[in-house]
């Protein structure tokens, strides 16, 4: 999977560049796949917190806003004790820590209740936050739009590598990354951002994948299936939840820090609030609930749905290319009450995907409830890098 | 200038009028939980949809002024709880019927993918007939008679009609739903499946009809209150009305106790009271946070939950699991 995903960008370009609009139409662009990538981590982040201890943190866009929020703020000098021009990796490993800190002290707090009333203590403790941050007229002159990264402390994009040798770092963004020659490949400015991010996500990835299959993880998996027969045999069932719950936070802070330096912006909507939580939740149950990869390709399934039935700014999706090949007749037909074809193809396909993300999520919950790898692990009868080289070897002879 | 026993009576008619608005989002939510054990995190949508469909009553039908249109109300109130009721049932019984021998966290995330479906129609219904969806609808609100929006005078203060109006309709909702809970027959057959569904069941109550009756009560009473709203500048019919009511009502819920129905109407009037009283500190430059009021709301939700996991009224066992 991690060469498919690295050589996703050269094959989109090839295909678009056979022309016909065709590619654009089916493929989720660099720049979306990007956004997967740390939206991903976020989400699986979630899930090892919920999947694996069956606490469902339902303010865990206190964690990810928290990590956006401090590389911002820190970039425009904000943070007493760090200058303006910290390295991006250190701001984006402090956020982290930083989120990790949050999490102990309302871990601390909830972690006594569980149920619904954990969900909705969570919940209250990332709106408390939510409604601070969107209020408090420190962090810019209208923080109820967020804050963005001066231009003037930061004319250049930030960037992920070795801080301090410049050779190893290259910057992201959309306006602002670097670009790269290399041998035969010459990669823009989203390119080189795609990597990066997907570098910092995939080493996160393994990081928890290590996690959850140690010992502690173990414990984890205990605590959802019968948290009083774990605490029966003798383990601190608290201790272990707040260290899962402090890890995931960890992780979910770097996504956030990820979200603010490829956007260069964070605002209070996009990072703290509820919904936010509720598109991680989202992405868990439809790319399979305590599979920790299953939340990423959740979230990919999820931004290919978006980009497919509605039109997201320069391309892409389903809209262009109906526009392009549908005959005349077809577009003028009458469809109900005086709308032609054409007319409720462009309200129903113009921006509204949220309405079919409902419909597929209520289908997942309903008939496919271990997500998509959950369903895909079940069919194979284990983990896809266990079973697959298994079932090739029966052809091998 | 009003005096001080004037400021004091304006900040409790406020504090009472926004707690009928609460007890009004929040008691449809606690009455599905009380029996069916489901957290509806569609119950802000079905509030934005009722605060449309009476709003659309409103601007098509109602003409006169004055109690004409204060009747003219009533009627959309009811078109708008008995639609959303009906959309109510029909969730219950095509959808949450089939999830209720799995893990309760199923019935959330069911509910919440419903909440995208039904603010996205809403959203390009609304649009297609070219009002901002993110606005208040203007019109909607334009349809309330002159006489709720002046003041009268009470005790050496001036209290808004509105307040007065939606003092008077929360009450009486909250008065008929105790009526029917603890008066009639089929209230007993309901807070008995609260109970315990299986006795009830036992017993030889039709309970799969009850949960359906109660899903749909609780949707109208959604409904309703959307009616309620659709007339209050301060909330107005919008799409973001629906996350904008939904986490109020899930405060009220939780700190009344999840399901009692006594805690809920408690806590709509602590958490309308602490509203009011901090939105006064605001207005006179006590405190000049603009977001205490909903930042104190949400602490109230976090520090009951830490003192008294299980609510105001609810029983001690709840809030352990």
């Amino acid at each position: 999977m991690v060469a498919a995903f690295g050589v996703y960008p050269l094959l989109y370009s090839v295909l678009a560049a056979l022309g016909g609009g065709v590619a654009e139409a089916f493929l989720p662009r660099p720049e979306t796949m990007t956004a997967v990538f740390y939206f991903g981590l976020f989400a699986m982040s979630f899930d090892f917190i919920s999947g694996y201890t069956g606490y469902l943190s339902f303010g865990h866009a206190a964690f990810y806003g928290t990590g956006g929020y401090f590389v911002v703020l820190v970039a425009n000098g904000k943070v007493p004790l760090l200058p303006a021009d910290t390295p991006f990796m250190v701001s984006m490993l402090l956020a982290g820590v930083l989120a990790a800190l949050l999490a102990v002290v309302i871990g601390s707090v909830s972690f006594r209740l569980s149920g619904v009333y954990f969900a909705m203590i969570t919940l209250g403790f990332a709106q408390v936050m939510y409604v601070f941050m969107r209020d408090w007229d420190f962090l810019s002159s209208n923080p109820r739009d967020g804050v963005a990264v001066s231009n003037s402390l930061h004319p250049e994009g930030f960037e992920i590598g070795v801080p301090g040798v410049d050779t190893l770092n290259l910057a992201i963004g959309a306006l602002r990354g670097d670009e790269v020659d290399w041998l035969f490949l010459d990669l823009g400015a989203t390119e080189v951002s795609y990597y990066m991010v997907g570098l910092v996500v995939l080493v996160c990835y393994f990081a928890m994948q290590r996690m959850v299959h140690s010992p502690f993880g173990r414990v984890l998996v205990a605590i959802r299936e019968n948290e009083e027969r774990a605490r029966a045999v003798g383990y601190n069932t608290f201790r272990y939840k707040l260290g899962a719950f402090a890890a995931s936070a960890f992780f979910a802070g770097i996504a956030g820090a990820l979200f603010a330096g490829v956007r260069r912006s964070v605002s209070p909507d996009n990072s703290l609030y509820f919904l936010v939580s509720g598109d991680a939740l989202l992405a868990s149950i439809i790319g399979g609930f305590g599979t920790l990869a299953g939340p990423l390709y959740g979230w990919l399934f999820d931004r290919s749905v978006v980009e497919f039935l509605s039109k997201t700014g320069a391309g892409g999706g389903l809209l262009p290319l109906l526009r392009e090949y549908l005959p005349a007749s077809v577009v003028e037909a009458p469809l109900v009450g005086g709308m032609t074809l054409g007319e409720g193809i462009e309200v129903f396909l113009n921006g509204h995907a949220p309405l079919y993300l409902g419909v597929v999520f209520v289908a997942f919950v309903l008939f496919v409830p271990g997500g998509l790898l959950g369903w895909v692990r079940n069919r194979l009868g284990g983990t896809v890098a266990k079973q697959l080289p298994a079932y090739l070897g029966k052809f091998r002879r | 200038m009003t005096g001080a026993l004037g400021t004091v009576v304006e900040v409790f008619v406020s504090g009472m009028a926004k707690a009928s608005l609460y007890a009004m989002m929040a008691l449809g939510l606690t009455l599905i939980f009380g029996l069916l054990g489901v957290l509806n995190f569609a119950h802000g949508s079905l509030t934005m949809v009722g605060a449309y469909v009476a709003g659309l009553v409103m601007v098509t039908f109602a003409t006169g002024s004055g109690l004409a249109a204060v009747g003219w109300f009533l009627v959309a109130a009811l078109v708008a709880a008995v639609l959303v009721g009906g959309v109510g049932a029909v969730m219950e019984v095509g959808l949450i019927r089939k999830l209720y021998d799995r893990p309760p966290i199923y019935q959330i995330l069911l509910t919440f993918g419903v909440t995208l479906v039904i603010d996205e129609l809403a959203r390009i219904v609304v649009l297609f007939y070219g009002l901002q969806p993110r606005a208040d609808w203007r019109g909607a609100l334009g349809t309330k008679p002159g006489f709720v929006d002046s003041n009268t005078a009470l005790l050496g203060a001036s209290v808004p009609n509105l307040e007065l109006f939606e003092l008077a309709f929360g009450v009486l909702t909250v008065v008929a739903v105790w009526a029917f809970l603890t008066q009639t027959r089929y209230g007993l057959v309901v807070r008995a499946g609260s109970e315990d569904d299986e006795m009830a069941a036992a017993l030889g109550v039709d309970v799969r009809r009850v949960f359906t009756v109660v899903f749909a009560l609780g949707a109208g009473l959604a409904g309703l209150a959307g009616a309620l709203l659709m007339w209050d500048p301060a909330w107005g019919a919008s799409v973001p009305l629906a996350s904008e009511t939904l986490l109020p009502a899930f405060v009220v819920v939780i700190v009344g106790g999840l399901g009692t129905f006594r805690g809920t109407v408690i806590a709509a009037g602590l958490v309308g009271m602490v509203d009011a009283v901090t939105t006064y500190f605001f207005n006179e430059g006590i405190i000049t946070f603009s977001g205490i009021s909903e930042l104190t709301i949400f602490l109230i939700l976090v520090g009951v939950l830490v003192v008294r996991p299980q609510g105001i009224a609810g029983l001690a066992e709840v809030g352990g699991h």
